[in-house]
């Protein structure tokens, strides 16, 4: 998937650069095929619930509170979802549930992004692979930062392009775009812009 | 015309050793002409990555599998898809291979070859041809080399040698000598550097005493301790040379398995007086080592170049050698004594270079002058850049090549190695019966592989690296520009 950045510069003394691999959906069928997607996994997740609801309907559904489980259960929907569960290898059906839970929370995309603002720090971010939780985030204050570099290293059977923050008193270097890499036109880009950013300097 | 040149080689910095500074020398002058210059070799304990030198010379660090005396496991094919990253992103036109025990050189030959770029080989060393050791390895040297477009030998020796352990064409193998940095070595009297710059102005300088005849004279011996440094040849000769002459004092240095011999000779004939060992010794202190000698003994049973012995002749010392290998084409006769490697004449040698020396025959004052005048890495890397406009096409063959009117064509036309699939497997296929073949698999597995990767890796996604920013007024390759680099060093 193509990497594409986004720099936002709100203010003179704040920027903003986001790396992310995941699809921008300039077109109507585009935007309508995400929204679809959004629906389809709200379904699937739906279905997963039913049929674990439907599993043990015995155990915690059989009361009508203010649900009407009775009613629910002898649906014709109901009916056959009860048989589709009780006839299911247990064991095969909550492997396969799980599987389906994370695919339904999974993003399919990864977010990078850097934030600078000067006299305050930078704040590094990755998104996490699923909806359920926080992108991981560091935030280095200013009087920490020794310098923004880009370097090389080698990456699997490559040689890859790196922008790094060196700070002080760390032994190792916080690579800011860790999981995307994006290509060293990008890099430039975002290292001038936040270097212009954190010291005003003419790039 | 600049050309983008990668140096390949296990060896280099920061192990000391004369293949490494080669490399790196000859890189920095190369540099210097206006090229581009990237180094790539193992990655070494502490030093792993992509790393910058002076001069913008840059290094990677690949990491591999290091088995034997820093030499990588010869795996063939492993080292292929990141050398082929290296090369694209580096936009390498010439693959330039060092010393012949270098696993990582021979690969790179080959996936060079495969890559369609032009390749050079520089061997550094000698070889026998009798045991198995050496055996194997001309195999495997005749396999890299049966397609390599142009190979440098250190001296004329060394070239006698690779023709013959690489069936090559005689006339694809030039002799491009070491060199050394002349200013490093300066003798104990000369003028410090500042003084030496400005040229105009002839500095009254301290001349040296002449030697009495009852002075000592001290000789040095700095060679890494192995059995082909002529080990056991200095631990014979040096009781004798000791009885005969009083007055002669040695210091040796370096280390090496034959260290517990050499002080063993020491002990039985309580010498310790009269000889002292100073261990292995760091580059930089070689000149402060050889500046305190008058004579420095070099008892090397094989050498393709020594570069030590013109390293000791810059520091002003006598050189007293074996005549073996190509230490005969180093240095003019005035500045040597040659002997065979055998004890007697070694002995007989160094008896005649002392008495030369007490009766002031040899004006070792002036060695250091002549030296620099004789080696110089600008000129090195000038013949060297000869070699890949010869290999690149910019100069015409019959230049590079000399032009032959007897000779047959095709053997002319040859020498210009094109790259398809079908003329190279013609080439390794003539390397034996068994051989043969096996180097053919070898290639086509490669060329494979170079397939397979440019579909999995597709050139368009890597990431063309930035070349260093070259300095203007060496950019342009001018005439007045060449001889001013020609004199300052």
């Amino acid at each position: 998937m193509p990497v594409h950045l986004v720099s936002r510069r709100p203010s003179p003394t704040t920027a903003s650069f986001t790396v992310s691999n995941a699809s921008r959906h300039i077109s109507t069928p585009a935007k309508l095929f995400f929204y679809f997607q959004f629906l389809l996994r709200g379904i699937v997740f739906a279905g997963v619930l039913s049929f674990h609801a439907a599993r043990f309907r015995h155990v915690f559904f059989s009361q009508d509170s203010f649900v009407p489980w009775s009613t629910v259960w002898s649906s014709s929907l109901g009916v056959s979802l009860c048989r589709i569960a009780d006839t299911t290898n247990f064991a095969v059906a909550a492997l396969a549930s799980v599987l389906v839970l994370y695919g339904v929370f999974l993003k399919g995309y990864t977010e990078e992004s850097l934030l600078v603002i000067r006299g305050l720090g930078i704040q590094t971010s990755t998104s996490s692979p699923t909806y359920l939780f926080k992108a991981a985030t560091r935030f280095i204050p200013t009087t920490e930062i020794q310098d923004i570099v880009i370097h090389e290293a080698f990456k699997g059977f490559e040689v890859r392009f790196y922008l790094a923050v060196v700070v002080v008193g760390e032994p190792e270097v916080v690579v800011v775009f860790p999981k995307l890499l994006p290509n060293r036109a990008k890099l430039e880009e975002v290292w001038r812009g936040s270097r212009h950013c954190l010291y005003d300097s003419k790039p | 015309m600049p050309y983008n040149i990668a140096m390949v080689s296990d060896f280099f910095f920061p192990q000391p050793g004369g293949v490494e500074s080669h490399i790196y020398q000859l890189s920095t002058k190369l540099i210097d002409r206006g090229h581009k210059v990237i180094i790539i070799t193992h990655a070494y304990k502490g030093r792993t990555g992509v790393r910058y030198l002076t001069n913008g010379l840059k290094v990677y660090h690949v990491p591999f599998l290091v088995i034997y005396r820093e030499t990588t496991m010869p795996t063939v094919f492993s080292f292929f898809p990141i050398f082929r990253n290296i090369v694209i992103r580096e936009q390498i036109q010439i693959v330039h291979g060092h010393q012949s025990l270098s696993s990582f050189c021979h690969e790179a030959i080959l996936h060079a070859r495969t890559m369609g770029l032009r390749t050079v080989f520089t061997d550094h060393s000698l070889f026998g041809f009798a045991d198995a050791g050496s055996i194997l390895t001309n195999k495997l040297l005749k396999f890299t080399l049966s397609d390599v477009d142009h190979v440098i030998c250190v001296s004329h020796t060394c070239k006698e040698n690779t023709v013959l352990r690489a069936s090559l064409d005689p006339l694809m193998v030039s002799v491009i000598p070491n060199a050394v940095v002349a200013e490093n070595f300066r003798p104990l009297h000369a003028t410090n550097r500042t003084n030496d710059r400005s040229g105009a102005t002839p500095q009254i300088q301290p001349t040296p005493r002449p030697i009495g005849p009852n002075d000592i004279i001290t000789i040095v011996v700095i060679s890494r301790l192995f059995y082909n440094k002529g080990t056991d040849l200095l631990i014979a000769a040096i009781p004798r040379i000791l009885a005969s002459h009083p007055n002669v004092r040695f210091i040796i240095a370096g280390s090496g398995p034959k260290a517990i011999d050499l002080e063993q000779m020491l002990e039985r004939n309580v010498l310790q007086d009269k000889v002292e060992m100073i261990g292995a010794i760091r580059h930089e202190e070689v000149r402060d080592v050889m500046v305190r000698g008058h004579i420095y003994l070099h008892p090397s049973l094989t050498e393709a170049f020594g570069t030590v012995i013109v390293e000791a002749a810059s520091c002003g010392l006598y050189v007293v050698c074996t005549r073996v290998g190509g230490i005969p084409e180093v240095l003019p006769q005035h500045m040597t004594t040659f002997a065979k490697p055998e004890e007697d004449d070694i002995v007989l040698a160094t008896s005649k270079a002392i008495s030369a020396l007490r009766s002031n025959k040899v004006r070792t004052e002036r060695f250091h002058d002549q030296v620099k005048v004789m080696y110089s890495w600008t000129d090195v890397a000038r013949r060297t850049e000869r070699v890949y406009k010869g290999i690149s096409g910019d100069i015409s063959p019959q230049e590079f090549y000399g032009y032959y009117p007897g000779e047959i064509q095709e053997a002319g036309s040859d020498r210009i190695r094109n790259f398809s699939l079908i003329d190279r497997l013609k080439r390794y296929y003539g390397c034996g019966v068994w051989a043969g073949k096996l180097f053919c698999l070898c290639v086509v597995i490669d060329f494979l592989l170079y397939t397979f990767l440019e579909m999995w890796f597709p050139r368009a996604n890597i990431d063309i690296a930035r070349s260093w920013p070259k300095k203007l007024n060496e950019a342009n390759n001018s005439k007045p520009e060449r001889e001013r680099l020609g004199s300052t060093s």
